[in-house]
Parts: structure tokens; C-alpha cells; sequence
């Protein structure tokens, strides 16, 4: 964890794991963007019927609130919260 | 069978025998298939966001999925309002679009759009099909998934070939029977009971669930005093000695004030919205929270529960009610102060004595109220006369008042009367509209019309966007902005226009003789009631204030803030 400044914001890693539909990742994206949360980085892999994604995310609402929501998604199988939550990136 | 007739295979196993929709282009294989069913329905309306909101208003009238069809393009673009509207009040939907064939998405070809892409943010799942074999096996997951857990609208949209293709039948496997646990109620019993000043707080989640019945048990049980949201009115019933009516942006001084003095708020369904919280963090200052949902991302969505239940509503209501009959709750002194609460800053308006002075819409509603039979259906627009509605009719169910109540989409209430007249064709079904309002669907009369449904139609017009004029009178300095609508058409020679025979009343001693004269009619009939410009509804709270700070006639703010007002 990085000295904190009061702009700054959080950041976290949620890793997913879900069903190669179509739009899967725009759905995923999409709740991601309305919850209030902006991504930094996305890694995706395929990976048969399944698709993982790893996200690393910013932004200033609870991290459980995106979490719960995403788990609502029919094609999400798994929703993780890495080990990152905590860490935060300077915004000025 | 080919993918339309696998489609119309899912409506005969699943018991869908009314469906609203619109024909075109590539939806065209499902309509020819249409031509041969004698069992389902197609009710043609005239504008496909009108399909959408009359499957809304049959599903929440009766209980069961709505289902609305389209082809693609400006098809499917018409039906996402509607769509939306289901969405925000979770109302279980079944929504099926036609595609431009398989090979041709990407081309921009006619009538092409991307309904996947765009209708992400209303539905509750969504599905692009690209092979006719996985279609039954679709259906079959669409219809269960939108009336399970939390229910909501559920997408289809099918490329005409895939409508075309023949795909062999497979047996589908049985669904699965779910069993409705209860979680554990000892920590939220505890907590009941160490309550002096405990308050009920139940919201739409209660229909969704088709909890009626056992919340009515539990609220008469436990004899709490309680308050609703717009879509919890209905609840726990008029005659409940209790029930302090609905809380909020218009609730009534009784109900705010309940919350603002409780000690302890049972939350049953409700996702504390911002039209019945206010200013979250003036919401119920003083109270511990018990929050019962089935949906598990709403529970401290807003607000922290100090015990938190996600789990079968029924389920959970009936314990609640057991353990509560046993041992009753000892809050005497609670429920006589909020008795008087109510019987002082309940909802009233005064019943106009003066027979030739003009109508205002409270004293109608009231009169409407008192004179329509019991089970009357009556699906509201929004605006002002949603307001009068909601504060002044007296529901005995949930399912008797139709409302918009998330999405707040003017042009609901006639589409959703007529879905609500298809799930029932003896009820009595009115739509309280406004002149803005009435506009905005207008063209469903037609449909009113082609099927004779007894829809009983009263436009309170004032001339004006009521709700908005109301606004900018009190928090934008009074300064009128786009709200008249004083060139609007003679709607009593409009409805005549459809063959709707109308009638117009504008004085207080009218009231009475019109709103018999449209519910003795045989067939559908308008009502114009002319009322006031001028006329706000009351008390208010200001968007983004606390409720505590509600504004009644008496007491408008005397200088006008000119602030951004959601």
C-alpha cells in the first residue's frame, strides 16, 4: 500500500469468470462503467465455454457494491476480489 | 418445426396465451406461424412501445410474464422504452425481435441495428441467437429467468434465418423445483423486540414475489405501524388500522414523520429509492435497519442493514408472522402516536361542498375512489394525477394500481390498462391520465377500439405539464419553461374520433354523474375532466432535500432556489 493523498482513488483487481456468450464483455464493461468504476487495466482469456477476465478497477464506491452487481449477470460463474484492494492511484 | 414454430411450442408449454406485438420484416417467419396457433393471442397495437407497456401492465395485473414482439430496427428501438420500464420495476417480460439474417448482421443492412448491443443496460439477460437448435433450449432459460429471483425483462432477438431453419426437436428436461428456505430470523426477532419505536417499510418487492398474502398476515400480525412506497400501495390493505399510507417526495406528513421518529425500520422489498428516502442521510436519523429482499445486491446497496435477510419473501413473512403471534410485540404507546399522526397529517382534501366550483383533482380522486367498484384496476400515467392517485385512492391490493414508478414513463397508462383489461376481461380497468400523458399513446385507442375493450379513459387536463409547471413554480423561481399545452386537441372529438363515445365535465357537482355515466357504460368510454392550471400537488419535498423538510400549501418557500432539480 502506497502513501495516500486525499485525491486519490482506490484501486482493486476483481478476476470473473464467464460464459462465452455473446456481448459477454460488453455486459461486463457496461455494469462496470454505470457502478461508478473505471478500468485500468483488463486482461481476457478464453478458455473453452468460459471466459476469464482479470480487471484492474478505480474508483471511489465500495468495491462490494460492483461486486454484487456483476454477480447478478446470468453469464458470470465467479466473481473474485484480488489482492490489490487498498492500493491506490494518485489522480493529480 | 422451424425456430418460429419452436418459439410458439415454448408459449403452448409454458401457458403464454396472450401476447403483444407488431409485425415486420424479419419477424415475419414467427407471424406466419401465428396464422395456424389457435391457442395464443397476438394482440396488435398500433406502436410497439405500446406492446411493450401493455405486456408490462398485464404482468403486473396479473401476476404472469408479459410477453411483446417486434421485428428488428425501429422495431425493436420502439420497444426499449417500455422495455426499460419493466427494467426499473422489475416486471417479468419476455421480449422477441426479429434480426436481419444471420449473414447480413455487420452490413448495415435494412432495418439492421445492434438491439444486443443497445438494450444491455434494461434487461435482465439478453440473447442473440445463432443456431435454431439452441432456440427451444432458450426460451426455455428466457422465461425462467425472467420471473425468477428478482424478476425482469428478458431479450430475444433472432435472425430471420434462424426463425426459418428447421431444428430437431429434443425433449427438454423438467424444470427444476426450487424449495423456498427460510434464513434465519433470530437476530432480526431480537431486534424487533428491543425496538420501542419499530416501523414497517415495504416496497414493490412484495408483489414481485407474490407475497401479498403473507405480508397482510405479518402487517396484521404484528400490527406494526407501517409505510409504502409508490409500488407497495396496496399494502398491507385499506382497512389495516396501521397503515400510514406512502412515504416519500409526495408521502404523507404522517408517514415521514413515522420514519423520522422510529427507533427501528423492518425494510420488506423496497431498495430505498430517492423519491421515498430524500436526502439519504436525514432518512430515519435514528433508527437500526432490518433489510428482507431477494435480491442480494440491493441490501446495503444505500444504506448499511444492521441485519441484512436475503431469502424467499414468502418464506421469510409467514416465520415472521408465527413467531410474532406467539409473543406479539408490547408498542402501544407507538402505535397510538402514529394513529394520531395519521389522522392528522394523513392525506386529506376537502370534498368541495361549492357545486359549481371547478374540480380539483384530489376531490376527484377521492369521489373516483369511493365510487368505483373494489377490485378496479387503475393503471396511472405520471405526472400530478399519478400523485393524486397514489395519495388519495384507497387500494385494498397491490396489483389494483399500475404505476411507473421507476422509470416514471409518461405514456404508461393506457397501453398498461389495456394489458391489464387482456389478463382480465370481466375487471374494471381505468387509466387515470394527463393531458400530457394521454398524449404520448394516444394512438392505442385504436386498439381500445379494434378489440372493444371496456377501458374506462379520464384525462385530468390542465391545460399544462403539471408536475414540471409545479416544479418551476416552487424551485426555479416561478419561471415557465415549455410546459403549456394549451392548443391541445378536443380529446372528447378525438375519442369520438376512434369511436370512443366521451363525456366532459369541468364543475364539482359533475363529478359524480360522469363517473357513473363511463363505469355503467358497456364498452370503452373517455372522461375529460378539465381541472385547474394552477393546482400543485401537496405536501413535497424537494428533490434532494431531507423529508423532513416538506413543503405544504401553507408553508411555500419564499424565495425559489434555482437549482438543478432530478
Amino acid at each position: 500500500m502506497t502513501q495516500q493523498e486525499d485525491t486519490s482513488i482506490p484501486s482493486y483487481t476483481l478476476n470473473c469468470r464467464m460464459s462465452q456468450e455473446a456481448a459477454a464483455l460488453e455486459r461486463l464493461c457496461q455494469v462496470v462503467r454505470i457502478r461508478g468504476f473505471r478500468i485500468a487495466r483488463m486482461a481476457v482469456e478464453s478458455a473453452g465455454e468460459h471466459i476469464h477476465i482479470a480487471l484492474t478497477l478505480e474508483g471511489t464506491r465500495p468495491i462490494a457494491m460492483l461486486q454484487s452487481q456483476l454477480e447478478k449477470l446470468h453469464t458470470v460463474a465467479e466473481v473474485a476480489l484480488g489482492q490489490s484492494s487498498g492500493v491506490r492511484v494518485q489522480t493529480a | 418445426m422451424n425456430g418460429a414454430q419452436h418459439i410458439l411450442e415454448a408459449f403452448h408449454r409454458h401457458h403464454i396465451s396472450t401476447v403483444f406485438g407488431y409485425p415486420g420484416g424479419c419477424i415475419m417467419p414467427l407471424y406466419d406461424a401465428l396464422v395456424d396457433d389457435v391457442d395464443v393471442e397476438h394482440v396488435l397495437c398500433r406502436h410497439e412501445q405500446g406492446c411493450a407497456l401493455a405486456a408490462d401492465g398485464y404482468a403486473r395485473a396479473s401476476g404472469k410474464l408479459g410477453v411483446c414482439i417486434a421485428t428488428s430496427g425501429p422495431g425493436a428501438t420502439n420497444l426499449i422504452t417500455g422495455v426499460a420500464n419493466a427494467h426499473r420495476d422489475s416486471i417479468p417480460m419476455l421480449v422477441i425481435t426479429g434480426q436481419v439474417p444471420s449473414a447480413l448482421i455487420g452490413t448495415d443492412a435494412f432495418q439492421e441495428t445492434d438491439v444486443l448491443g443497445m438494450t444491455l443496460g434494461i434487461v435482465k439477460h439478453s440473447y442473440l441467437v445463432d443456431d435454431t437448435n439452441a432456440l427451444p433450449g432458450i426460451m426455455e432459460e428466457a422465461i425462467e429467468l425472467a420471473q425468477s429471483g428478482r424478476p425482469g425483462p428478458v431479450w430475444i432477438d433472432i435472425p430471420k434465418d434462424v426463425l426459418l431453419n428447421d431444428a430437431a426437436h429434443t425433449p427438454l428436461p423438467a424444470p427444476e423445483q426450487q424449495s423456498a428456505g427460510c434464513p434465519d430470523l433470530t437476530q432480526a426477532l431480537a431486534m424487533l423486540r428491543e425496538a420501542r419505536k419499530p416501523l414497517l417499510y415495504s416496497g414493490g418487492g412484495i408483489s414481485l414475489a407474490h407475497a401479498e398474502d403473507s405480508f397482510r398476515r405479518f402487517a396484521e400480525s404484528s400490527a406494526l405501524p407501517a409505510v409504502v412506497t409508490l409500488k407497495g400501495i396496496g399494502n398491507p390493505g385499506k382497512h389495516n388500522p396501521f397503515n400510514l399510507g406512502m412515504l416519500g417526495m409526495h408521502g404523507s406528513r404522517a408517514a415521514n414523520r413515522a420514519v423520522d421518529e422510529c427507533d427501528m425500520l423492518l425494510v420488506i422489498g423496497a431498495r430505498l429509492d430517492d423519491r421515498a428516502t430524500g436526502k439519504l442521510d436525514g432518512f430515519a436519523p435514528n433508527a437500526r435497519m432490518i433489510h428482507v429482499d431477494a435480491d442480494a445486491a440491493e441490501i446495503n446497496k444505500l444504506r448499511p442493514a444492521d441485519v441484512a435477510i436475503r431469502g424467499d419473501l414468502n418464506a421469510i413473512l409467514q416465520a415472521l408472522a408465527t413467531a410474532l403471534q406467539e409473543n406479539p410485540l408490547a408498542i402501544s404507546t407507538w402505535q397510538k402516536q402514529c394513529r394520531n399522526w395519521h389522522t392528522t397529517g394523513g392525506f386529506q382534501a376537502a370534498d368541495n361542498e361549492e357545486p359549481l366550483a371547478p374540480i380539483t383533482g384530489p376531490a376527484f380522486i377521492r369521489q373516483l375512489s369511493r365510487i368505483a367498484p373494489d377490485d378496479t384496476v387503475i393503471a396511472c400515467d405520471v405526472g400530478q394525477h399519478q400523485m393524486w392517485v397514489a395519495q388519495h385512492y384507497e387500494f385494498d391490493h397491490p396489483r389494483h394500481h399500475l404505476t411507473s414508478g421507476g422509470l416514471g414513463t409518461m405514456g404508461f397508462g393506457l397501453p398498461a390498462a389495456i394489458g391489464a383489461q387482456f389478463a382480465d376481461r370481466r375487471r374494471t380497468v381505468i387509466n387515470v391520465t394527463g393531458d400530457g400523458s394521454f398524449m404520448m399513446n394516444a394512438q392505442e385507442l385504436a386498439t381500445i377500439r379494434r378489440y372493444n375493450l371496456p377501458v374506462k379513459l379520464i384525462v385530468m387536463d390542465n391545460q399544462c405539464l403539471g408536475m414540471v409547471r409545479q416544479q418551476q413554480e416552487l424551485f426555479y423561481n416561478n419561471r415557465e419553461s415549455q410546459i403549456d399545452l394549451d392548443d391541445n386537441p378536443d380529446f372528447v372529438a378525438m375519442a369520438r374520433a376512434f369511436d370512443i363515445p366521451a363525456l366532459h365535465i369541468e364543475r364539482t357537482d359533475q363529478i359524480r354523474r360522469g363517473i357513473e355515466t363511463i363505469l355503467a357504460y358497456n364498452g370503452p368510454m373517455l372522461l375529460h375532466v378539465a381541472i385547474s392550471r394552477e393546482e400543485n400537488v401537496w405536501p413535497i419535498v424537494k428533490p434532494g432535500a431531507s423529508n423532513r423538510e416538506m413543503i405544504d400549501e401553507t408553508r411555500r418557500p419564499s424565495t425559489a432556489n434555482k437549482e438543478q432539480v432530478a
